[in-house]
């Protein structure tokens, strides 16, 4: 079934991929160097980046010779950028950032060429989401928030010095779980579906977790404020269960669900009244609470097509433009051109991801792994970014690969580790006449 | 060299190298869009076809209808099936044919009123040979295979 003549023609181009990131990643940081003062820090993360980028592709290469080759120099290139900006708008967390991809790069390649870790996920599966929920209700009671301010919310544990969101890990938990809970459903879906007017008894299985997993929505949300993540599980969720029952009312009722929801949230809690309205019009207030979203919007004006240069953009100005908005930084220093980049490698990442679960025929739970981990990181890079436009309201969560944060980068990491594992499992893509 | 001259050169590197890299992408992804489109034309190949022969003794012997046949060929009542059958009998999802360790298999996918091969009802998969009538209600196939192309 395998075919090893693809494999030489693998490698070049994951390499051929690396040089041109290389020498972007590399152009980037060194305007940095000339245009804003840096210290040496700069060099040891360019250097630890493209560590990071050659032993992962060595690995990759030697111990899953047929994985997709494009995911891995796609997410190190965006990961690159977001250090570059990094470093531009922040220079300590540059630091703190280049680690983090080192160690997440790590994590991945364990993903990767772990033997038994899908089979795991499947089997124990009652018992890795039942840790991670721990973990959840241990930040509701020891959370912490790294910037120390009295009202923000506190999502993260701390281990010494290192902040843990366990929220982020939660991401590839529940995805996980909800893959291996549908494949075992699936068949029995399918058959009460094919059999002509029972429409009804398949409702319980699906509309219980369905409930469920909104009810955990919610609870996140009203004991952590986080409004992003809550909403990212839920619409993931909707969507693989759309995947798995091809039932468009599937869509119907979990939109019905999300407006219920956020009509409520809109009504009980200031943080939600107060994005919605800086998302309605934030002119007013354009110097106070709407500060950093006009800013950002000034930021993308400001860029142009062809943007302001690396290194001479003003983004500094929105506040904390190195974790969430991070996108409007790189829109004012890469204009039109860095944006379209940004969507089209997200969007080629959706299409590879997708295209991972549509290759193990046969097989439900890895087709919905594959698919609903995708859907995860675009999801999230969706909102996020449509938020920084003001074309939805702000849902606070990071860029995948390109924002700070050293969970985020984990988690997101952790999750190119299994697609990358599922890629090397699946069927081929056939040549003609080879049916 | 001025300092403004080296960060426009660089500037100049770092979206030249841009553009590069998504060009490769593209081309990539281009390249096995281009595989599977090949791979999905190879199974759209016919095999043969299924001619329709209606019981219905009010229209002329010379109307039926001719069905090509895939490697996998889904018979039903719903839009999505290969073959769409039109009677009153038929469930949704009614039945297949597949070709599988180069052998014509047809399967009942659980259907209401089940599915009969040369008029007698089948509880399993069933091989298929040239010139099998498949039963679906009021409606009968003629299976016609041609001549196995070995690959």
């Amino acid at each position: 079934m395998r075919q090893p003549a693809q494999t030489p023609a693998n490698r070049r181009f994951a390499y051929l991929l690396l040089v041109f990131a290389t020498i972007s990643v590399f152009a980037g940081m060194a305007a940095i160097s000339l245009t804003r003062p840096s210290g040496p820090g700069l060099w040891v993360g360019l250097l630890i980046w493209i560590a990071s980028a050659l032993v992962g592709t060595a690995i990759l290469n030697r111990r899953l010779p047929t994985h997709d080759p494009l995911l891995f120099p796609l997410v190190m290139y965006l990961s690159g950028w977001g250090l570059v900006a990094i470093q531009g708008l922040a220079p300590p967390f540059a630091e703190r950032q280049a680690l983090w991809l080192a160690i997440s790069v790590a994590a991945m390649l364990l993903t990767a060429v772990f033997p038994h870790l899908l089979r795991w996920l499947r089997v124990y599966r009652y018992i890795i989401l039942g840790g991670a929920l721990l973990l959840l209700l241990a930040t509701i009671v020891f959370g912490r928030n790294p910037s120390g301010f009295e009202f923000a919310p506190r999502l993260w544990l701390s281990l010494g010095a290192v902040y843990f969101q366990p929220s982020e890990i939660m991401k590839v938990i529940l995805v996980a779980f909800m893959a291996s809970y549908l494949g075992e459903q699936s068949a029995v879906i399918r058959a009460d579906q094919t059999e002509p007017g029972l429409r009804i008894p398949f409702l319980p299985r699906l509309a219980g977790p369905m409930l469920s997993m909104w009810l955990l929505s919610m609870v996140i949300l009203i004991w952590q404020r986080d409004l992003g993540t809550a909403m990212l599980f839920f619409i993931v969720f909707i969507l693989l269960l759309y995947l798995t029952t091809g039932d468009f009312r599937m869509l119907l009722g979990g939109a019905l669900l999300v407006i219920i929801a956020a009509a409520v949230a809109f009504h009980l809690f200031d943080v939600v009244k107060l994005r919605v309205d800086i998302w309605l019009n934030p002119w007013p207030e354009a110097d106070g609470r709407a500060y950093q979203i006009v800013q950002s919007l000034m930021a993308f004006s400001a860029g142009g097509i062809f943007g302001t240069g690396v290194g001479l953009g003003a983004a500094g100005y929105i506040p904390v433009a190195h974790s969430d908005f991070i996108f409007a930084a790189l829109a004012e220093e890469w204009g039109l051109l860095g944006v379209i980049g940004v969507l089209s490698s997200f969007a080629v990442l959706a299409l590879r991801g997708l295209s991972i679960g549509l290759r193990h025929s046969g097989r439900v739970f890895p087709r919905l792994l594959a698919a609903g981990l995708t859907l995860m990181l675009v999801v999230q890079a969706l909102m996020i970014m449509a938020g920084v436009l003001k074309l939805l309201p702000l849902t606070g969560v990071t860029l995948p690969f390109i924002s700070y944060g050293g969970s985020s980068l984990l988690a997101c990491y952790i999750m190119i580790g299994l697609l990358l594992r599922l890629s090397a499992e699946a069927a081929p893509i056939r040549h003609a006449g080879a049916l | 060299m001025s300092v403004e001259a080296a960060i426009f050169i660089l500037r100049l590197l770092a979206a030249l190298s841009l553009i590069g890299f998504l060009a490769l992408l593209f081309a990539a992804v281009w390249r096995s869009m281009r595989q599977i489109d090949q791979q999905l034309a190879a199974a759209r190949t016919a095999y043969g076809y299924l001619t329709m022969q209606s019981r219905d003794r009010s229209k002329p012997p010379g109307t039926a209808q001719r069905y090509p046949l895939h490697a996998i060929t889904t018979l039903g009542r719903s839009a999505s099936s290969t073959i769409v059958v039109n009677d009153e009998f038929a469930s949704s999802i009614h039945a297949r044919i597949i070709l599988e360790a180069d052998q014509w298999w047809l399967e009942d996918r659980r259907s209401r009123n089940g599915t009969r091969l040369n008029d007698a009802a089948i509880e399993q998969r069933t091989l298929l040979a040239d010139g099998d009538v498949i039963g679906i209600g009021k409606i009968c196939y003629q299976l016609s295979l041609d001549a196995v192309s070995e690959s």
